[in-house]
């Protein structure tokens, strides 16, 4: 509105920009341009360094930009591009979260040691099962469009997070959204699976961001307006119809709770995290998952903290069915993706309480809960990377069995992992259960709490169920073997396995940093 | 303290590696830790006694006030005293028992240690959060500990379970501890016992916490998980599931005791399950032919006598308490400790098949007699001492006071039967059967088996050693403290009758060997063993039946529950908004808009049924041209245009790309099935649900936006157009179309070299198609949205 109001003056005035404070989200998306032009004019056995470099370079820069910002900041936040974004503590918390995530997952995309060509196909073109399919088989090359769709994906993730009007919101999502698909859909082996699940994944995204737009014009219709802001002006004097308000609300929560797989909207993501390159999935589980829920903090906290008696019991129910179905439907997995997968939707639950705490320390909470499970999950996906046969990763979990005579290094990080995912005390899964949930318990969610503990110990018990696997079962005879990790893996491995220690025996820091303010309200 | 606790935690650390140059000497150097803390706990005793209580923090998180808070009082002192005592004596124990290069002395020699620091750090914890966090670390250790290295079903069933168990009861007293916390507005226990909150919370959080104490000391009807952790080698059963673990449980129930035992949540779960389990488990024992397994009931028995006592909730009591929770530990370690020697000697634990090892090592015998005797009650005794003063203290007249006497009469002549049961299997001399063969019984293993026999027979005759610690702990209880020390001898007493009573009944009753007649007493049903194994199943059969249901990995199933979520969410925003502002509803504006709803809703009804791919195209097709001709008759010529255009381009794309399929969809099968009227439905539902929030969206708006309103206002004078959509899209906005021509001609480009591409190179890319449609679907949405 202001853009039009100002062209009636003789000269347009550009709105004022803040490069220094949206300059990581600048690097990210220019690297992510850069990187389409290496793929249009380097030669193809250039790409692959040049990709890599060019990614880690940005995102290293985006890093120390950040850095740099964060010291000046104002500590109440700022909003730029007339107001579509909003660098306030929560989204450069968020920022450095996805930057640090998006790191090790670049470096577990770039590995090439493990499979030799990377876990990507040669030609996603090439239709599964034909001859020219068999004969890409023994090539070593990878399509390394994967890293600027990375990284547009992160660019998008970023500008979710901070998205200050709904209408940037989406533009975000779906940012975020299409290079996620298309990346789903890269795998080397078993490419059908693969295909699949991205068939469905943009099948359903698609119907995900229809609400999100349909709620979207809800909004808009009850507010007038698609600033966060101004809709929680408009909540708050109450004489339009709640009507146009509560269905916007419920419309734009499916979109935003399908993309943080949320049950009932997790449908696709077991599916979808078996069937992608494990590397993507990572990039998938703790990028996408951060992503989605500081986007739903910040809606939820800034446009209708003051309706939340009214939808809150509905996302009580939403958080239960979300921990029922990830805990309870983990339990008969024999995959272990899947089993992760699950698991997911049912950290969703556990965060879903936080993000409706709606209070100081609801906020910080869950932000430190993203951030360590993001690590968390990383470095999961990374181990499951290194266990394979001769058919690729070995995922089902009879091949797991007895892991630890095989391996033992492997199986004790693995079993590290598990128990912070699991939440068992000095990992940093426990730390953020207990931020989260005591967060919960001051704002009057006992019986919420009640319940997400049992589904834990629920969840606890397949976690547990593969750490008896591999340590107290009989190997294989023809089991899978460990590979030996890359400088890659390894390093993106160790950073996820040093986070997780490190947040769960000093979380002080860390708690610090994500309770350091609130969000922008402007 | 936390650097004793830390020490144990190092040397745990690094015991594998000693382990692995010495041996089976590793156990010795383990013992180091725990007996070093004896003896500091011992020479700082005055601190604890003389109510100092020094108190230790370490700063964790403080930002979130989690912090390690170690207090030293009269109870930590106690539970030191078995912790630490013990812990030394089966590591000793264990060196001599271990096998030469056994592989397993160094995971073994570092549990156990870590297992004595974390039971350390429980019974020191003054915090809520480090108490659950030692308490989970026990039951780990113990995990780890029955399962071994796992090669049998067994091992790994057993060890399961006590994980699931424990582990369980340890959540949810994690939960009633926070609930406590913060109803005090404390983590410190201290500070809860000293000032204890009330409320309706607190019932609640007491009976979660006494869930987390039954599992631990295996209570009914959680106690199977304890017969069955008798897998575990004998030494750690001895440690864990005699001395020390199981006996957190009854820890946790006497560290709050003294602040809630007047509350009726507290007291009544306490005394019922205790005395059920004091009964039951001494019933069991009389069954059992296995020497572990009949101590394994019979310390099942005893703890739910500890758990009844506490319940009782007088000063004698609870001072019959402590005293009985260190005779239980003296005496229970020491059998268990002789069951490990008998084992190893004459690879056997049957009592049937055992004879006349009381001969052969008299010795061992006379340790065993004293840890019977004690078990028994009998004096001079420590046990007897425990159940002298426990008789005394329900003997006040009180209705529930004698009810609680009756049972624990029932319950120890019970135990006095298993007790005969024991040593007279163990050692007795069976006529039937051929002398059993054995080595000596070696003697440093007997001395471990001495040290805590004989103390029992030491503090009986003088208890004062211990009477300051077991006193004061009683002096925390808000009672005032009666006349009455613990003493061998009271003189002629109703207690001293009651005592000759048990045993003269429980020897009688061992004579008939009642209890084997009444073997199949307890119906199979009732067993708790089964309803672990249903509850277990149970979720598991579930999970599975509902992952069939909701994951079939089938496309339709996932949008459908998405689509009926979606009904409901917003449907019950819809509901809970209340009642729309009435707005004025057409059946339509014009009559040419009849025909076409009537078109355009026939063609979305039967593309559904269409066989050949290129019909249901085409009748997309129809919706889509449909829609625009209700544009022309609202008087939207550009924008039917627009949609002519969009549903042309998206026609001929749809062509390129059917070309290359089989004309006929796969799905062959008839039409009306059951699971298509159910997508059926769920899709009219969904349809209906959009089409009924549209109504209402347009019905509530009012009036113009403020920028409708300026771009009517203006567009004549500004830009001197008539047409306000021609003024907005070629001059108010005329950037955005200048982006979106861009948009347009990107994405044409692209979708014209996809095609050309493939005319000419083969082989055709089906990646590349899907690309195409979803581009096109942002298309059509951005022309969607800027409408």
């Amino acid at each position: 509105m202001n853009v039009f109001l100002a062209q009636q003056a003789d000269r347009i005035e550009l709105p004022a920009i803040d490069y220094a404070a949206i300059l990581p989200m600048l690097i990210i998306l220019g690297a992510a341009c850069i990187g389409v032009l290496f793929e249009a004019f380097l030669p193809k056995h250039q790409r692959w360094p040049g990709q890599v470099v060019l990614t880690l370079l940005a995102i290293a820069a985006a890093g120390v930009a950040l850095g740099a910002y964060v010291g000046g900041s104002p500590a109440e936040g700022t909003t730029t591009l007339s107001g579509t974004l909003s660098i306030d503590r929560p989204a450069l918390f968020l920022w450095g979260t996805l930057l640090a995530l998006a790191l090790g997952a670049v470096l577990l995309i770039a590995d090439r040691s493990i499979e030799p060509g990377g876990a990507f196909v040669a030609q996603a073109g090439i239709a599964p099962g034909t001859v020219q399919d068999r004969a890409q088989v023994g090539s070593t090359g990878m399509q390394t469009e994967v890293f600027p769709l990375a990284l547009f994906a992160l660019g998008g993730m970023m500008a979710f997070c901070s998205a200050n009007d709904l209408l940037t919101m989406f533009i975000a999502l779906e940012v975020l959204s299409l290079p996620l698909y298309l990346m789903c859909g890269l795998a080397r082996r078993r490419r059908l699976l693969s295909q699949e699940a991205a068939v469905k994944y943009f099948l359903l995204g698609a119907f995900a961001s229809a609400f999100f737009l349909y709620g979207l014009a809800l909004l808009y219709g009850y507010a007038g307006s698609v600033k966060l802001a101004d809709i929680a002006n408009a909540t708050a004097g109450t004489d339009r119809s709640d009507t146009l308000l509560f269905a916007g609300l419920g419309l734009l929560m499916v979109g935003l709770l399908f993309k943080g797989s949320v049950g009932p909207f997790h449908t696709w993501t077991p599916d979808v995290y078996q069937g992608a390159p494990t590397p993507v999935t990572a990039f998938m589980a703790a990028c996408t998952k951060v992503a989605a829920f500081g986007g739903m903090l910040r809606v939820l906290t800034v446009a209708f903290e003051s309706t939340s008696w009214e939808w809150r019991g509905v996302l009580w129910g939403v958080a239960i069915v979300s921990m029922l179905i990830g805990a309870v439907l983990g339990l008969t997995q024999t995959d272990v993706k899947r089993m992760i997968a699950y698991s997911s939707i049912a950290h969703a639950g556990f965060l879903l309480i936080g993000t409706m705490a709606l209070t100081e320390d609801g906020l910080s909470g869950t932000l430190f809960y993203l951030l360590a499970y993001g690590f968390t999950t990383l470095a999961a996906f990374g181990v499951i990377s290194l266990v394979r046969d001769s058919t690729g990763e070995a995922t089902h979990l009879s091949a797991w069995a007895g892991l630890a005579k095989r391996s033992p290094l492997l199986a004790a990080v693995f079993t590290f992992l598990l128990l912070a995912l699991a939440g068992i005390p000095l990992t940093s899964g426990f730390v953020g259960k207990f931020v989260v949930f005591s967060a919960a318990l001051s704002d009057g969610m006992a019986p919420l709490v009640v319940i997400a503990l049992v589904f834990s110990a629920v969840a606890a018990f397949f976690y547990l169920r593969v750490v008896v696997l591999m340590y107290f079962s009989e190997p294989a005879a023809d089991g899978p073997t460990v590979s030996v990790p890359g400088a890659f893996t390894t390093a993106a491995i160790t950073l996820g396995v040093a986070v997780t220690l490190l947040l769960g025996v000093l979380p002080a820091f860390a708690l610090d940093w994500a309770g350091a303010g609130g969000f922008a309200i402007s | 303290m936390l650097t004793a606790i830390a020490a144990h935690f190092v040397l745990a650390a690094v015991l594998p590696l000693i382990a692995r140059r010495w041996g089976r000497g590793a156990f010795v150097v383990g013992a180091v830790a725990p007996a070093l803390t004896l003896v500091l706990a011992v020479s700082h005793a005055d601190d604890a006694l003389a109510a100092r209580h020094p108190t230790e923090t370490l700063a964790w998180a403080p930002g979130i006030g989690l912090e390690f808070t170690a207090r030293f009082d009269e109870l930590a002192l106690l539970m030191i005293l078995l912790v630490s005592g013990i812990g030394a004596l089966v590591l000793c124990y264990y060196a001599c028992y271990a096998k030469p290069g056994d592989r397993a002395v160094g995971r073994d020699s570092a549990l156990l240690v870590l297992f004595a620091g974390s039971m350390l750090g429980l019974v020191l914890a003054d915090d809520v959060i480090s108490l659950y966090i030692f308490w989970e670390l026990t039951t780990v250790c113990s995990f780890l500990l029955v399962g071994g290295d796992g090669l049998t079903k067994k091992l790994r069933k057993s060890a399961t379970q006590a994980l699931l168990v424990t582990s369980l009861g340890g959540l949810s007293m994690l939960l009633g501890l926070i609930l406590l916390a913060s109803a005090s507005g404390t983590t410190r226990i201290s500070e809860i016992l000293a000032d204890p909150p009330g409320g309706g919370v607190v019932p609640i959080a007491v009976v979660l916490i006494l869930l987390g104490a039954f599992t631990k000391s295996a209570q009914v009807p959680f106690h199977p998980w304890l017969p069955g952790a008798m897998v575990a080698p004998t030494p750690v059963s001895a440690y864990l599931h005699a001395a020390a673990m199981v006996k957190a449980g009854v820890y946790l129930v006497a560290r709050f005791a003294p602040a809630f035992s007047d509350l009726p949540a507290w007291w009544v779960p306490i005394v019922v399950l205790g005395l059920w389990t004091m009964v039951l488990g001494g019933f069991r024992a009389l069954r059992q032919h296995d020497l572990k397994t009949l101590l394994a009931y019979g310390t099942i028995s005893q703890l739910g006598f500890l758990m009844v006592l506490v319940g009782a909730g007088t000063w004698i009591t609870a001072l019959a308490d402590v005293t009985l929770v260190l005779a239980h530990g003296l005496f229970k370690s020491a059998l268990f400790l002789t069951v490990g020697i008998i084992d190893k000697r004459t690879g056997t634990r049957d009592i049937r098949e055992l004879s006349g090892l009381g001969s052969r090592w008299p010795v061992l015998t006379a340790f065993a007699t004293l840890a019977v005797l004690s078990m028994a009650g009998v004096p001079p005794l420590l046990g007897f001492v425990g159940k002298e003063a426990a008789i005394e203290g329900l003997l006040t007249g009180d209705p529930k006071d004698l009810a609680l006497l009756a049972g624990v009469m029932l319950g120890s002549v019970f135990t006095v039967a298993y007790s005969l049961r024991f040593l007279v299997g163990a050692f007795g001399t069976r006529p039937t059967v051929a002398p059993t063969k054995a080595p000596p019984s070696g003697v440093a293993m007997t001395t471990m088996v001495g040290i805590p026999a004989v103390a029992s027979l030491v503090l009986a005759f003088a208890p004062w050693i211990v009477e300051p610690v077991l006193a004061g702990y009683a002096d925390t209880y808000p009672l005032p403290a009666p006349d009455y020390h613990l003493a061998l001898w009271h003189g002629l007493t109703l207690p001293l009758l009651i005592s000759a009573v048990i045993i003269a009944a429980g020897y009688a009753m061992y004579r008939a060997s009642l209890a084997p007649k009444l073997a199949g007493w307890i119906p199979e049903r009732m067993s708790a063993q089964n309803g672990y194994r249903a509850a277990v199943m149970g979720l598991d059969r579930g999970a599975l039946s509902i992952t069939g249901r909701l994951q079939a990995g089938s496309l339709p199933t996932y949008l459908g529950i998405i689509l009926v979520t979606m009904v409901v969410l917003p449907g019950a925003g819809l509901l809970a908004g209340g009642p729309l502002s009435p707005t004025e509803l057409r059946a339509w504006d014009s009559w040419m808009q009849l025909p076409l709803a009537v078109l355009v809703l026939a063609a979305a009804g039967t593309v559904v049924l269409a066989r050949r791919r290129l019909t249901a195209v085409l009748l997309t097709g129809v919706v889509g041209y449909g829609i625009g001709a209700l544009f022309i008759v609202d008087g939207g010529a550009d924008l039917a245009l627009a949609q002519f255009l969009v549903e042309s381009l998206t026609l001929v794309v749809f062509v390129f790309v059917i070309r290359r399929f089989p004309p006929r969809f796969v799905d062959a099968r008839p039409y009306f099935r059951r699971a298509r009227w159910v997508k059926a439905g769920i899709a009219a539902v969904a349809g209906t649900f959009v089409a009924v929030l549209a109504v209402l969206y347009s019905g509530s708006r009012d009036g113009l936006p403020e920028a409708s309103r300026f771009y009517i206002e203006n567009a004549e004078s500004a830009t001197g157009a008539s047409n306000v959509v021609n003024a907005i899209i070629v001059d108010f906005r005329a950037f955005d179309t200048i982006g979106e021509i861009a948009v347009l001609a990107v994405a044409a480009t692209g979708a014209a070299s996809l095609i050309l591409a493939r005319a000419r190179q083969r082989p055709p890319s089906l990646a590349a198609l899907d690309e195409t449609d979803g581009t096109d679907e942002t298309d059509g949405e951005r022309t969607e949205v800027k409408r």
